[in-house]
């Protein structure tokens, strides 16, 4: 036991007396997290600044010239442009559709499936897998499916004789069928999260309430809905965020049209920015965008807060 | 061998102070155990000994050398977690040779230094198992193994027992002390558990709040409490506290300027009613096999505990309380000890 | 007796009752697959013919033409490569810093985490614009350079980062104490007793970062234009006649090449999948 580790005979030499454990702690932090830093602000902080700069100018496409112009592609978006309010109700309508559709359809799911039966395992399995697929493949496939008069939905529909609609050649059965299938290829994730909460309330609540005579449905409404709460609001931010950013999904199946029926905001940004290269509408258009989704999600956690 | 010293050591979180200020001198080979309530700040100042925390202000010594700013792995101390803190991913034998391993010390002096551990704490069958497949008394005993095997000058225990039954503290208490006396090496010790401190220190450091109440010998500490707080979290049952004003009768040997009495249960002896320094009504005798200890409502509504040996006295009973004089203990209006 | 045996026949016919129902909200969630599956062999002529389920002749060739029509094989390759590059950086970056923010004391700790934790809030679309301008002044435009750097250090960067920073919280602090004494670095800390530890939070990082990257659209839409350097989002929706049309048959062989890896893989480790992205949403 006499031997001494070898590091002690090395002790002096290194114990660096400039620099304390302290500065030498955050020293080392620094270093941990700067490339998530230099990068979050090189490809984040300096774009939404420059945004900023960009909503306020006018580019000349052949010059690349930025002129400042002021608030005038605000103007345009809010006082001039009629397309702006087109795609804003639009984006409305399409969140409006989907989230409560989405929600709701998530919690029965989840309440069907969040305790164990046989075969329960591969519901889950399935109801998940679109959210594991990509929007463009399910995109491309759905709209195959809803094809005119050759397509299969309308084919089934007119066995049973109903004459399907051109799903997506109508705008408000575009917008109708874009909402849906959005919400079959995204719903799995809400389930999950809705049975993750589901299964951390304890039975014994539900075996109390039983034994007191409650109906199924008074437990759901009295006390599994109420537990719920935190959750609900979670996937509501979620969701509402997500609908604003839609864009692959809709960009293979309809392309915005038909009659640009639907034509969501992250389409517009796209399209003006990207197709029409009217770089100072775009970001105009962006800027809007980051407010809506800002404003949504605060107005959200408020919600939150309040209610904890 | 080392020896320690803190002087005016001092810890703050932000604006919180934790350690306000101790001065502190562990001798060479001495077993110190610091012991306190929750929060008082005795976990934090083995920290800082560790090296896991920094020192605000102030200067620790270990040996001759000031190790304010020196890593933990260089300070020559090994440590001992309440929760054992064994990487789940190795296995005993790699455990114990890890910090042997980060250091590059060559495999085959390693396997000699675990190996040597291992039989002395009796863990040779253990080696190849991982820490989920071990009882928590093994796993403690792993712990130990570890601190070992690094050889420090000083060991460091952070609540070590804690987590075991009542049966296996006991026991790994009575092996803690037996390895002090096998290595002989300083040895630092937290604990919340005052039996535990009574038992194996050398020297008892009680804090509070962040600072130093005694330091002392077990003895000594429970013997001539430096205080009314250190008079009362030493010993079990507690000690019984009078305001002296509110007790009638004189108390033999009452110095100047004391305002509070205090009696521990094991030294009251129970007497006839109106025959001893106080008397009462007992509330409740429980009954714990070898003794009993009495709640004694006093006039004054204070309730005194009394412990008796083999006595069998009813609720309501009224009965006297007597004390050796050389047995109470005074205390000042601030609390301090008078004598 | 009887009562038990009653009360047991509903409780399985209620079952029964709730699984055929089940199966029939399933319908819209598997038959997609199916029919994909099932046109990429059908013949441009038979694929609005009849709605049957089993073509009447297996057109191997589609899966043959595929290859043919575009750089198929090569653009598979880029989406794997680079899915892969991203995962790979994701997982160091985010569970350095995450670590960092979790576990180490340094002046401004909480006000970096707040202006990571606000990226969370702006959607890509925002930024895309002048991330545009900056990948053209350096000249990565039509390279694979933005569909590494901008997932990597978007909002789905901070997002892993966050997601390792909750993990890591939860780990217990006494075992990375003992790492220190033992004389480990606190890279060495990061790397041999955090990490090994954190295996479900780097598995949930890895599964969510791969896909995201495998399904990314709008960047490869807006900074790749060479056929040669698609991703599969952006050449799958290049099966197209010489009009513009598509080519069903083509395109939905393509799109059963990209997806059916990705489902089987899924279909394995679905507990897995599910679990990380299960995680993912409750800590972001």
């Amino acid at each position: 036991m006499a031997d001494a580790l070898p590091m002690r005979d090395t002790a002096h030499r290194k114990d660096a007396p400039w620099l304390t454990l302290k500065m030498r702690e955050a020293m080392e932090a620094w270093l941990f997290i700067s490339p998530t830093l230099a990068g979050f602000l090189i490809f984040f902080v300096g774009p939404l600044i420059a945004v900023v700069w960009y909503s306020l100018t006018e580019w000349n496409l052949l010059t690349q010239q930025a002129t400042f112009v002021g608030l005038d592609n605000y103007n345009d978006a809010l006082f001039r442009n009629p397309d702006f309010w087109h795609v804003i109700r639009n984006s409305v309508v399409f969140a409006s559709g989907l989230v409560p559709l989405n929600m709701a359809l998530a919690l029965a799911l989840a309440l069907a499936l969040s305790r164990p039966f046989r075969g329960v395992v591969i519901f889950r399995t399935v109801f998940f897998a679109p959210v594991v697929t990509s929007a463009v493949a399910w995109a491309i496939v759905w709209k195959f499916l809803l094809q005119g008069e050759a397509g299969f939905i309308n084919q089934i529909l007119a066995l049973i004789g109903i004459d399907g609609p051109n799903w997506l050649r109508e705008p408000n059965w575009a917008m109708v069928a874009v909402i849906v299938t959005r919400v079959i290829k995204m719903v799995g994730l809400n389930m999950i999260l809705y049975i993750a909460a589901l299964q951390a309330i304890p039975r014994d609540y539900e075996a109390a309430a039983r034994l007191e005579g409650a109906s199924g449905w008074q437990i759901f409404s009295w006390i599994i809905w109420p537990l719920l709460g935190p959750t609900t609001l979670v996937i509501m931010v979620i969701t509402t965020i997500g609908s604003f950013k839609v864009f692959d999904h809709i960009y293979q199946m309809t392309g915005g049209g038909p009659e640009n029926g639907t034509l969501v905001l992250a389409f517009y940004i796209y399209q003006q920015g990207f197709q029409f290269f009217d770089v100072g509408y775009a970001s105009a258009l962006a800027m809007i965008m980051f407010v809506v989704v800002m404003v949504l999600t605060l107005v959200q956690l408020a919600l939150r807060r309040r209610d904890t | 061998m080392t020896s320690l010293t803190l002087s005016n050591v001092k810890k703050h979180f932000g604006k919180v102070d934790v350690i306000r200020g101790v001065d502190l001198s562990v001798e060479d080979g001495e077993f110190v155990v610091f012991v306190g309530p929750s929060g008082c700040g005795k976990s934090t100042l083995l920290r800082m000994i560790s090296g896991l925390e920094d020192i605000s202000s102030g200067e620790l010594r270990i040996g001759h050398r000031i190790v304010n700013e020196t890593p933990p792995a260089r300070r020559g101390v090994a440590m001992v977690f309440q929760s054992y803190a064994l990487y789940p991913h190795l296995n005993v034998r790699d455990n114990m040779g890890f910090g042997l391993k980060v250091r590059k010390v060559p495999a085959g002096e390693r396997a000699r230094r675990v190996g040597e551990a291992a039989r002395t704490l009796k863990l040779e069958p253990l080696l190849d198992r991982f820490p989920r497949e071990l009882s928590g008394g093994q796993r403690q005993r792993v712990a130990i193994g570890r601190a070992i095997v690094g050889n420090p000058e000083v060991f460091l225990f952070d609540e070590p027992l804690s987590n075991l039954d009542a049966e296996l503290r006991v026991h790994m208490r009575s092996e803690i002390a037996a390895l002090h006396k096998r290595l002989g090496n300083t040895m630092i010790y937290v604990t919340h558990d005052q039996i535990e401190a009574m038992t194996l220190a050398d020297k008892i450091v009680v804090l509070r709040e962040g600072l130093v109440e005694q330091v002392g010998t077990p003895r000594e500490l429970y013997e001539r409490p430096g205080n009314l707080f250190v008079a009362q979290f030493i010993g079990s049952p507690k000690m019984n506290i009078l305001p002296i004003d509110a007790a009638a009768g004189a108390w033999p040997g009452r110095p100047a300027g004391a305002a509070h009495v205090g009696m521990r249960p094991e030294d009251l002896k129970l007497t006839d009613p109106g025959a001893g320094l106080i008397g009462g009504k007992v509330l409740l005798s429980e009954y714990t096999g070898a003794s009993s200890l009495l709640h004694v409502e006093l006039p004054g509504g204070e309730v005194f505990l009394v412990g008796c040996e083999g006595c069998a006295i009813d609720a309501g009973t009224a009965v006297g309380l007597t004390i050796a004089p050389d047995r109470l203990h005074f205390f000042d209006d601030a609390g301090r000890r008078a004598s | 007796m009887t009562a038990s045996l009653t009360q047991r026949r509903v409780r399985i016919l209620n079952q029964i009752c709730w699984t055929l129902a089940l199966c029939v909200v399933a319908i819209p969630f598997v038959f997609p697959f199916l029919w994909m599956v099932s046109s990429g062999f059908k013949s441009a002529a038979e694929i609005f013919g009849s709605p049957s389920l089993v073509p009447r002749e297996w057109q191997w060739r589609n899966f043959v033409d595929v290859f043919n029509h575009q750089p198929f094989a090569r653009q598979y390759f880029n989406s794997l490569y680079i899915a892969v590059i991203v995962t790979g950086l994701t997982l160091v970056l985010s569970s350095l810093a995450g670590y960092a923010l979790a576990r180490m004391r340094f002046a401004g700790a909480a006000l970096v985490g707040l202006f990571l934790v606000s990226a969370l809030m702006v959607p890509e679309e925002v930024t895309i614009i002048p991330n545009f301008f900056m990948m053209r002044w350096a000249g990565l435009v039509d390279t694979h350079w933005p569909l590494i750097l901008l997932p990597t250090f978007g909002p789905h960067g901070i997002m892993a980062t966050f997601l390792m920073r909750q993990f890591f919280l939860a780990l217990p602090k006494e075992l990375e104490d003992a790492g220190k004494m033992d004389g480990l670095s606190r890279l060495g800390v990061w790397w041999s007793i955090a990490l090994p530890m954190s295996r479900p939070a780097l598995a949930a990082v890895a599964i969510i970062t791969f896909l995201n990257s495998w399904n990314l659209f709008l960047e490869p839409l807006i900074f790749v234009s060479s056929l040669e350097k698609f991703t599969l989002p952006l050449a799958l929706s290049n099966f197209t006649d010489p009009y513009g049309m598509p080519l069903w048959h083509l395109q939905l062989a393509a799109t059963s090449l990209a997806v059916v890896p990705i489902l089987v893989v899924y279909i394995i480790a679905q507990r897995q999948i599910i679990e990380s992205f299960a995680l993912s949403g409750v800590k972001g």
